[in-house]
C-alpha cells in the first residue's frame, strides 16, 4: 500500500473518532437541556449552556485532532528514521551489506530498494578500482623485470664509457624507485582486497623500537641529525613483527627525511591506558594544517613548492596507516609548520588470556 | 670479461636449469648466470623443466611460480618427490609472505620476488651451489683485517676497531661470504630479517661507515661495491 493511501486511511479514522467525539457529546448535553426544559429558563441561560457545551464538547476534540496529528507524523517518519540510522552505518567496507526492506512495496520500500541496488553498483566499482590496481600492478612488474634485467645486463659491459655507464645507473636508480612504487601498490591493493593475513604473535614492542633507534641513529647521521629515545618502557603488543618493524622504519625515515640538517628526532614508548604509544617528532619544514588530513593519502606530496626532493614512493604513510589499522590501532599526525612534525601511533596491548 | 671469466673459473663446472616462460627475462637471467661461468640450460614450461631435471643434475634451479600449464610449486614438489635435491630459487611476480613460505614448506632453498636485481640473483644462485661453501671458522679473515664470531672483536693490521652489534652482523655477513658479491635484498634479508624493501638507503649508509671503519685508514681497500647493485669484500677491486 502507498504511504498516501496508508495516511488518508489513518487520518480518515482519527476524523471519525473526532466526530464521534463530538457527536456524542453534543447529543448528552442536548438530552440533558431537553429533560430541564420545564424549567423555562431566560434566553441568556440558554446561550451561556451553549457556549458551555461547545468548550466541553469541542476541547477533547481539538486535543484528540493534535494528538491524532502528532501520532500521525510519528508513524509516517519512524520509517525514515529507521532509514536514516541504517545509512549511518554504512561505510565502504560493507557496502555488500544491504539495508532491510519492508517489503510492503510503499515509498519508502521502493527508496530502500532503489538505495541497496546504487549501493551494488558502488561496490561493484570499488571492487572494480581495487582489481584494477591489483592487475595494473601485477602486470607492470613481468616488464619491469626485463628493464631492470637489461639495465643490469648493459651495465655488465666493460667497454662502456663513464658517461653511459653512469647514464644506465641513474636508469637503474629510476627503475629501483618504480619497483618500490608497484610493491607499495601491490601491497595496498591486495589489503583493499583483504588478501593479506598478518602472522599475529606477543610482540616486544620495546625490542623493535630500541632496534629501530639504533637505524635511525645512522640513517640520520649524515645531516648531522641528533636522534633521541626518551622513554621506552617494556610493553608486548599482539602483532605480526615483520609489519609492525616496516612501520617503525617507515616512520623514522620520514623523520630523517622531511627533517632539517643538524634537526633532532625524539621517540618515545609508553603505556597509556590499554594501549601502547609510540611517539615520533621531528623537527623540519613540518606540514600545513589545511593538508594536514591528505597525508595519509596515496601518493599524497603536500605542496610541491615546500617539499624537499625526496625518493620515496609516495606510498609510505599510506602503508603506515594500513599496518596500524590492520593492529586495530589508531595512528594521528600534528604538525606546527616551520618548527616539528608529530606522529603518533596507539596499539592495543598483548594481554594474556 | 677473460679476467671475469679466470676469476669465476671455477664455477665452470656448475649447472643451472632456468625455468621462466618469459623469453626475455629468461635470456638475460642465462648471460648472467653464464658471465659467471655457470652452464645455464633454460626451459620455459614445467614439462620441459621436469624431463631435463630427470636427464641431468643440476647444481641449482632457477624456478619461476607463476608458468603456464604445470606452475612452479607443483614441479617443486614434483622434483622433491622424485628425491631430487637440486637447490631451487623461486622467482614470482606476487611476492606474497605465504607464497614464500608456502615455497619454502614444498622444499625450495630461497625465494626471490619479482622485479629481481640480476645481482641479487646472481649472488643467491652462487650462495645456493655453494661454490667455495660458506666461511665456517671462528675467526675469519680477509687480507689482514679478522674478526673474531666468538669475542665479536674486529681487528685490521693489529688496530681493534670498534663496531655497533649491526655493523658487527653486516660484517659478518660480508666476511663469510667474502668474495661473492651480496645484493641489497640479501643484506637486508640477512642482517636485518627484512623480508620487504624498505626503499631507504639504510643498507648504503651501513656500508659507508663500515667503510669509513675499516678502508679508511688502510689500505688495500676491501669493501667494494659492485655496480650500484651490491657489495663484497675482497682484495681484489
Amino acid at each position: 500500500m502507498k504511504i498516501r493511501t496508508r495516511l488518508t486511511w489513518w487520518y480518515a479514522g482519527i476524523l471519525i473518532v473526532s466526530l464521534l467525539v463530538i457527536g456524542v457529546g453534543t447529543y448528552q448535553e442536548i438530552s440533558e437541556q431537553l429533560r430541564h426544559s420545564h424549567r423555562r429558563e431566560p434566553a441568556e441561560h440558554a446561550l451561556s449552556e451553549t457556549g458551555e457545551m461547545i468548550f466541553q464538547v469541542g476541547l477533547p476534540a481539538v486535543a484528540l485532532g493534535l494528538l491524532g496529528g502528532w501520532w500521525l507524523t510519528r508513524r509516517a517518519l519512524a520509517p525514515v528514521t529507521k532509514l536514516t540510522e541504517a545509512i549511518k552505518k554504512i561505510h565502504e567496507r560493507n557496502l555488500r551489506e544491504p539495508l532491510s526492506r519492508t517489503r510492503n512495496g510503499d515509498e519508502l520500500d521502493q527508496l530502500t530498494k532503489v538505495f541497496n541496488d546504487t549501493l551494488m553498483r558502488l561496490d561493484d566499482s570499488f571492487n572494480r578500482i581495487r582489481e584494477f590496481t591489483l592487475h595494473a600492478s601485477h602486470e607492470l612488474k613481468t616488464p619491469l623485470t626485463v628493464l631492470r634485467g637489461e639495465t643490469e645486463t648493459a651495465l655488465r659491459d666493460d667497454s662502456l664509457s663513464p658517461a653511459e655507464r653512469e647514464r644506465f645507473v641513474s636508469l637503474l636508480d629510476e627503475l629501483r624507485r618504480l619497483t618500490l612504487i608497484v610493491d607499495g601498490l601491490t601491497l595496498l591493493a591486495k589489503a583493499d582486497a583483504g588478501q593479506i593475513t598478518l602472522a599475529f604473535e606477543p610482540v616486544r614492542l620495546d625490542e623493535l623500537v630500541r632496534d629501530n633507534f639504533a637505524d635511525a641513529q645512522i640513517l640520520a647521521e649524515p645531516q648531522a641529525i641528533q636522534v633521541e629515545l626518551t622513554t621506552c618502557e617494556e610493553i608486548s603488543v599482539h602483532g605480526d613483527r615483520h609489519r609492525l618493524r616496516q612501520l617503525l622504519l617507515n616512520l623514522v625515515d620520514n623523520a630523517v627525511k622531511y627533517n632539517q640538517p643538524h634537526g633532532g628526532v625524539i621517540m618515545s614508548l609508553l603505556k597509556s591506558g590499554d594501549m601502547a604509544q609510540f611517539t615520533i617528532v621531528n623537527t623540519g619544514a613540518g606540514i600545513l594544517p589545511e593538508i594536514l588530513p591528505r597525508v595519509f593519502d596515496r601518493f599524497f606530496r603536500g605542496d610541491p613548492a615546500h617539499s624537499p626532493t625526496t625518493d620515496g614512493c609516495g606510498l609510505g604513510l599510506s602503508i603506515a596507516k594500513w599496518i596500524v589499522s590492520a593492529h586495530n590501532g589508531t595512528i594521528e599526525i600534528g604538525s606546527v609548520p616551520s618548527k616539528l612534525t608529530t606522529v603518533t601511533v596507539h596499539l592495543p596491548l598483548h594481554t594474556n588470556k | 670479461m677473460v679476467a671475469g671469466f679466470l676469476r669465476f673459473n671455477n664455477s665452470q663446472d656448475m649447472r643451472v636449469l632456468v625455468v621462466e616462460d618469459e623469453k626475455k627475462t629468461a635470456s638475460f637471467v642465462r648471460k648472467a648466470l653464464q658471465a659467471e661461468g655457470f652452464a645455464v640450460d633454460v626451459c620455459h614450461n614445467g614439462d620441459d623443466a621436469l624431463a631435463a631435471a630427470r636427464a641431468t643434475p643440476f647444481d641449482a634451479i632457477v624456478l619461476d611460480i607463476m608458468l603456464p600449464g604445470r606452475d612452479g610449486l607443483s614441479i617443486l614438489r614434483q622434483l622433491r618427490e622424485r628425491k631430487d635435491t637440486a637447490p631451487v630459487l623461486l622467482l614470482s611476480a606476487r611476492g606474497e609472505v605465504s607464497e614464500r613460505v608456502e615455497g619454502l614448506n614444498a622444499g625450495a632453498d630461497d625465494y626471490l620476488p619479482k622485479p629481481f636485481e640480476l645481482a641479487e640473483l646472481v649472488a643467491r644462485v652462487r650462495a645456493l651451489t655453494r661454490r667455495g661453501g660458506e666461511n665456517k671458522s671462528i675467526v675469519l679473515r680477509v687480507a689482514d683485517l679478522t674478526l673474531d664470531t666468538v669475542t665479536h672483536k674486529a681487528q685490521r693490521g693489529g688496530t681493534e676497531i670498534e663496531l655497533t652489534a649491526r655493523e658487527y652482523r653486516l660484517l659478518e655477513f660480508l666476511m663469510r661470504s667474502a668474495g661473492r658479491p651480496g645484493g641489497r635484498m640479501m643484506i637486508l634479508e640477512k642482517v636485518w630479517d627484512y623480508d620487504f624493501d624498505p626503499g631507504t638507503n639504510l643498507v648504503d649508509v651501513y656500508i659507508r661507515r663500515l667503510r669509513e671503519k675499516i678502508d679508511a685508514d688502510f689500505e688495500p681497500k676491501l669493501l667494494h661495491t659492485i655496480r650500484g647493485s651490491g657489495y663484497v669484500l675482497r682484495e681484489t677491486p
